[in-house]
C-alpha cells in the first residue's frame, strides 16, 4: 500500500513535533496547576509512559514486522473481534484529530486573527495536510526534516532571548509538598505521550527497522528533555502565574526584546509554531488514512484522504462545542482516554499475542 | 524498399513506423521525402505524373540508372533554389553530377579537391572507378550511400553527393561547412575568475570543448536525431563509470518518446523530458558553460547537448544545483561560503518580503518597533490602497519594468529603465499612489532576485511571490506560513530524473550537506553525491590538505 520507506530518523523527527506541538501550548499551565513549581518534573514522570508506549508498539512490530495496528489485531483476537478494535483505533484517532486541528485553530483566532471565521482556519489546515499525506509517507518524512530545524532552533533563540528575564528563584521549593503534586500534573503530558503508540505505522515502513526502537526511545527523551526546559523557561519567567495563562508559551514570547528594538515578536512564535501544528496533524492523518484503508482493506490509502480531510474538519466541531469543553477534555478525558487506547489495548494485544506465540512453539 | 512500403503504412502508428526505420539502419528523414515524393499525385492526376510516380516511388535504392537517379533528385529537391545540381562529365567520358546545398558546403574545396580533379585526370582501367575515388580523393570523409534517404541526410548535413553513370551509389564527401560563431564569453552565466569560453551554437564545437577538459575516453557522447523536420542532432554526454547506467537508460527511452515536427532550443526537450511538468521549478539544469558542464559530468550527472543553442542541459539536480555557482568554486571556500548563505537568503527576502510587508502592516503592526511604526504610517497617510493592493501594484510593475528591459533593443532599454525608475519612485510616491517604504521594499526584492545565479530559478521565486502576497494580505503571518508551507509540500513529492529534489537537506545525506550548507574546501570534498543507484564514492584521494609539513626535502 505504502511504497516509499523513510529512514528511523525521519521517523523520529516526524514523531517529535507530532508530540511536541501541542503539548508546548496548554499542558504546562494543565500541570502548573496541580503541580506547582514542580512541574517542570513531571514530564519526566509522564515520559516513563512513552518509554512503555514505545516499547510495546516496537515489541507488536517484532511479531508482526510488516503490518501496522490495524492489520496485527486482527490476527490476534480473530478477525470480528479485531475490527472492532481497529474501528476503535480509527474512531480515537479522528477524534484526537480532529481535537488537534480545533486547538490549532482556537489558539490561532483567539490570539491573532480575532474576526476571522474559525472554519477557515481549520479548513485549510485540513487542506494543506491532505495535500501532504497524499504526498505519501516519503514527502512528510522529508517536510518534517526540512521544518524540524525551523520548528526547534527558535526554541533555543527564545530561552538565549528572554534570559535576562529569568527568576530563578521561581524554582523553589523544591517538592515542597512532597512527590505527590508533581505525579498528578504528570498525568495529562502522560496522555501525550501516550500518542508516541503512533509509530505502530511507521515501523513497518523502516529503512533500518533494528533502529525504530533506539530512535524511537531517543524521541521519547528528546520529547521530554523539551518539556522540561520549556516548563522551566515559563516557571523562570511567570512563576506561579502559569496556571492562569492558557497560553504561557506565549505569553512568554512578550518577554522577548531585541535591542529595545524588535518587541512583541508572539506573531512570529506563533508563525513558527503553526509548522509544528501542521506536522503533528499531518502525521496524525497519515495514520488514520493509511489505517482507514488497511481496516476497509482498501489497495490504496490516496482516494480517501479528501473524505478523511472533511471527517476530521467535521469532528473538529462536534467533538467540542467551546473551548471550555476543550479544555475539560484536556485535563479530564483524554489523559485517560489516551492511555486505554494506546496503552492497555495494545499491551493486552502484546499479551495475548505472546501467548498466543507462546503456545505454537509449545505444540510445536 | 523502405520507400515502397510507405504508403501502405500510413495506418501504422508513427512510432513503429520509426521504429523499423531504424531497425533498417535507414534514417529518421523518409518522413519528409515521404511527402515530397507523393507530392506530384495529389497536385495533379495526368498520366505523366503517375508515371513518374512510379518511376520513382521504387526508387527507395539509388537504381543503376543515372537519369532515374538524378531525375529523383530532383524531384525531392523540387523548388529548392539552395539546392544545386553540378553536371559534369567524369574523366571526360562518364556523365555525372554532384549535388549540394549552398553556403552549408565548401564550394573552394569541393572545386579544388573534387571538380578539378575528376574533371582534368583520365581514368587509368586499372581499378574500377568506385575504389579510386574512395582511394585517391584528397577528402578526409568519403562514405558510398546506397540510398535515397542516406543522400538526402547528407546533403542535409552539408556533405555534397556525387552520382555518376552506371554506379547505382552514390559517393557522400565530407565536405560540410557553414559559417558558424566564434566561441564567445558566456552572456547569461559571466563571472570574474574562471574560463570565459562558452557553449555554442554548433554541435560539434560544444561536444569539443567538452572533450577538451575531459580527455579521458570514459567520456561518452551518444547522439541520436529528434524533430521529423528539423532532425535537430542531440547529443547526450556522461562518463562511464560514474554516472547510473540506468541514468542513461531513462534519458535515451524519455529522448525518444518525443515526436515533434522541430526542437529550436534546449527547452524542448526540457519540457518533454522532466519529470513534473506542472511545477514552476525547472528540474533540469540549464548552462552554456563548459565548465559546470563538466563538474556535473564527474559528479555523476549526464549532460544533454543540442544543436542550434549554446545552452546545454544537465540532470539530475536538485534545487540547491540552481543555487550554485560556477564561481563559488572558483574563489576562496570562505569567500563561497559567504556568498552563498548572502544567496539563500537573498532568494527568501525575494520570495517572502512583500509578503512580510503586507502582512505585518495589515495584521501584526504591534511587531513593529513604534518609532517605525510611526515613520511608515506617516508615509502610508496619503495613499487611498491598502497594503497588499499596493505591493502587487508596484510588484507588477516591477516585472514589467524587468521583462521590457530584457526584450528591448539595447537603446531603447535604457530608456525605459530611467523612466521606469522615475516613474516607479520618484513620481508615485510624491503623487501619493504609493508609499516611500513600499519602493523601498520593492527595490530590495528586486535586487535579492536577481542575486539567484539561474535565471529560470528566479522566475520560480518570481511567479511564486504572488500568491504568497494575497495570503498575507488575507490571513497575515499564518497566510505565509500557509504558502511556505505548501511550496514545501510540493518540493518534497518533486524528483528529478529519480532523485528527491531538497536532497541533502530532505532526505538527510549528511556527507553531501559540505557542497550545500557551505562550500567546504575542494580537498575536503572527498566524495561525490549520491544521486541514483550504484556510483562511484570518491572522487579524490582523502588526504590532501596542504600545509607546510607536507612540503619535500627540499629547504
Amino acid at each position: 500500500m505504502e511504497k516509499g520507506k523513510i529512514s528511523s530518523l525521519q521517523m523520529a523527527i516526524m514523531m517529535y513535533p507530532g508530540i511536541v506541538a501541542t503539548a508546548i501550548l496548554s499542558v504546562p499551565s494543565i500541570t502548573a496547576k496541580y503541580a506547582k513549581t514542580d512541574f517542570w518534573l513531571s514530564p519526566i514522570l509522564a515520559s516513563l509512559i512513552g518509554y512503555m508506549t514505545v516499547y510495546i508498539a516496537y515489541k507488536l512490530h517484532k511479531l508482526y514486522p510488516k503490518q501496522t495496528v490495524i492489520q496485527f489485531s486482527e490476527q490476534i483476537i480473530g478477525r470480528f473481534a479485531g475490527k472492532i478494535i481497529g474501528f476503535l483505533f480509527l474512531v480515537f484517532y479522528i477524534q484526537i484529530t480532529g481535537n488537534m486541528l480545533r486547538q490549532y485553530a482556537e489558539f490561532v483566532v483567539d490570539s491573532f486573527l480575532v474576526n476571522t471565521p474559525i472554519s477557515l482556519i481549520i479548513a485549510l489546515m485540513a487542506l494543506l495536510c491532505s495535500f501532504i499525506v497524499r504526498g505519501g509517507l516519503e514527502a512528510l518524512g522529508r517536510a518534517a526534516q526540512l521544518f524540524f530545524p525551523i520548528f526547534t532552533l527558535p526554541l533555543l533563540f527564545l530561552i538565549i532571548l528572554v534570559f535576562p528575564d529569568f527568576e530563578f528563584k521561581n524554582i523553589f521549593p523544591i517538592l515542597g509538598e512532597g512527590m505527590m503534586p508533581p505525579i498528578k500534573g504528570a498525568i495529562v503530558p502522560g496522555g501525550w505521550f501516550t500518542e508516541f503508540f503512533l509509530i505502530t505505522f511507521f515501523l513497518p515502513f523502516l529503512t533500518d527497522q533494528k533502529k525504530g526502537m533506539k530512535y524511537g526511545m531517543m524521541t521519547v527523551f528528546v520529547v521530554m528533555m523539551t518539556l522540561v526546559v520549556v516548563n522551566l523557561i515559563v516557571l523562570f519567567i511567570l512563576g506561579l502565574a502559569t496556571s492562569f495563562k492558557v497560553y504561557p508559551l506565549m505569553s512568554v514570547g512578550r518577554y522577548i526584546s531585541l535591542g529595545g528594538f524588535f518587541e512583541h515578536l508572539e506573531s512570529a512564535v506563533m508563525a513558527i509554531w503553526v509548522v509544528g501544528a501542521f506536522i503533528k496533524i499531518s502525521v496524525f492523518y497519515y495514520g488514520i488514512a493509511l489505517g482507514t484503508a488497511q481496516w476497509l482493506n482498501l489497495s490504496d490509502y490516496r482516494p480517501i484522504v479528501w473524505s478523511l480531510g472533511i471527517l476530521l474538519v467535521i469532528f473538529s466541531f462536534w467533538s467540542l462545542p467551546s473551548t471550555v469543553e476543550l479544555h475539560k477534555y484536556s485535563v479530564g478525558t483524554f489523559p485517560l482516554l489516551g492511555l486505554l487506547i494506546q496503552m492497555i489495548i495494545p499491551l493486552f494485544l502484546l499479551g495475548i499475542a505472546v501467548m498466543r506465540k507462546r503456545k505454537r512453539q509449545g505444540s510445536e | 524498399m523502405l520507400l515502397y512500403k510507405l504508403p501502405l503504412m500510413k495506418n501504422y502508428r508513427k512510432r513503429e513506423l520509426i521504429a523499423t526505420c531504424k531497425k533498417n539502419g535507414g534514417s529518421n528523414l523518409i518522413r519528409n521525402i515521404n511527402k515530397l515524393l507523393r507530392k506530384p499525385k495529389q497536385k495533379n492526376n495526368d498520366i505523366q505524373a503517375e508515371q513518374e510516380r512510379q518511376d520513382v516511388k521504387p526508387v527507395d535504392f539509388l537504381s543503376n540508372h543515372f537519369d532515374h537517379n538524378v531525375e529523383a533528385f530532383r524531384m525531392v529537391y523540387d523548388r529548392c533554389s539552395d539546392v544545386v545540381f553540378r553536371p559534369f562529365l567524369l574523366f571526360g567520358k562518364k556523365r555525372a553530377t554532384i549535388i549540394y546545398i549552398e553556403g552549408i558546403t565548401n564550394v573552394e574545396g569541393m572545386e579544388e579537391f573534387v571538380l578539378s580533379p575528376l574533371i582534368k585526370e583520365t581514368a587509368s582501367e586499372t581499378q574500377p572507378l568506385n575504389e579510386f575515388l574512395e582511394n585517391k580523393l584528397p577528402i578526409s570523409k568519403v562514405k558510398r550511400m546506397h540510398t535515397i534517404a542516406e543522400c538526402i541526410e547528407s546533403i542535409s548535413s552539408g556533405n555534397p553527393i556525387l552520382l555518376y553513370e552506371g554506379e547505382s551509389a552514390g559517393f557522400s564527401l565530407g565536405l560540410a561547412k557553414w559559417e558558424k560563431r566564434g566561441i564567445e564569453e558566456p552572456i547569461a552565466e559571466v563571472g570574474i575568475r574562471g574560463p570565459r569560453e562558452g557553449f555554442n551554437e554548433s554541435l560539434e564545437v560544444s561536444t569539443s570543448q567538452l572533450r577538451r577538459i575531459i580527455k579521458s575516453p570514459a567520456l561518452k557522447i551518444q547522439s541520436m536525431k529528434i524533430g521529423s523536420y528539423t532532425q535537430t542532432t542531440v547529443a547526450i554526454a556522461y562518463i562511464d563509470g560514474l554516472v547510473d547506467p540506468t541514468l542513461i537508460e531513462e534519458i535515451t527511452n524519455r529522448l525518444k518518446r518525443i515526436e515533434i515536427d522541430g526542437i529550436l532550443e534546449s527547452e524542448y526537450i526540457e519540457e518533454m523530458i522532466e519529470d513534473n511538468p506542472y511545477s514552476p521549478f525547472p528540474q533540469i539544469l540549464s548552462t552554456e558553460r563548459p565548465d559546470t558542464a563538466c563538474s556535473s559530468l564527474l559528479e555523476g550527472r549526464a549532460v544533454i547537448l543540442v544543436e542550434g543553442t549554446p545552452f546545454s542541459l544537465i540532470a539530475p539536480i536538485s534545487l540547491f544545483s540552481l543555487l550554485q555557482s560556477h564561481e563559488d568554486y572558483y574563489q576562496r571556500f570562505m569567500v563561497g561560503t559567504l556568498i552563498r548563505w548572502l544567496r539563500y537568503s537573498f532568494l527568501s527576502i525575494s520570495l517572502l518580503l512583500p509578503s512580510f510587508y503586507v502582512a505585518i502592516l495589515t495584521f501584526h503592526q504591534e511587531a513593529i518597533p513604534t518609532a517605525l511604526l510611526l515613520s511608515v504610517s506617516a508615509s502610508r497617510d496619503a495613499v487611498p490602497f491598502p497594503a497588499v493592493v499596493e505591493a502587487l501594484l508596484m510588484e507588477i510593475m516591477f516585472e514589467a519594468l524587468r521583462e521590457a528591459g530584457v526584450r528591448l533593443p539595447k537603446q531603447i532599454g535604457s530608456a525605459v529603465s530611467i523612466v521606469g525608475a522615475l516613474v516607479i519612485g520618484q513620481a508615485a510616491v510624491q503623487a501619493g499612489l504609493v508609499s516611500a517604504p513600499m519602493v523601498i521594499v520593492v527595490a530590495i526584492t528586486g535586487i535579492s532576485s536577481f542575486m539567484i545565479p539561474r535565471y529560470i530559478a528566479g522566475i520560480a521565486i518570481r511567479i511564486l511571490r504572488f500568491p504568497i502576497m494575497l495570503l498575507a494580505g488575507t490571513l497575515g503571518l499564518l497566510g505565509i506560513m500557509m504558502g511556505i508551507i505548501s511550496i514545501v509540500i510540493h518540493l518534497c513529492g518533486l524528483r528529478s530524473f529519480g532523485v528527491p529534489y531538497l536532497q541533502p537537506l530532505a532526505p538527510l545525506k549528511g556527507r553531501e550537506l559540505k557542497d550545500v550548507l557551505w562550500r567546504s574546501p575542494l580537498w575536503k570534498m572527498d566524495t561525490r553525491p549520491h544521486l541514483t543507484g550504484e556510483f562511484n564514492r570518491y572522487r579524490q584521494s582523502p588526504d590532501l590538505a596542504p600545509s607546510s609539513k607536507k612540503g619535500g626535502d627540499t629547504q
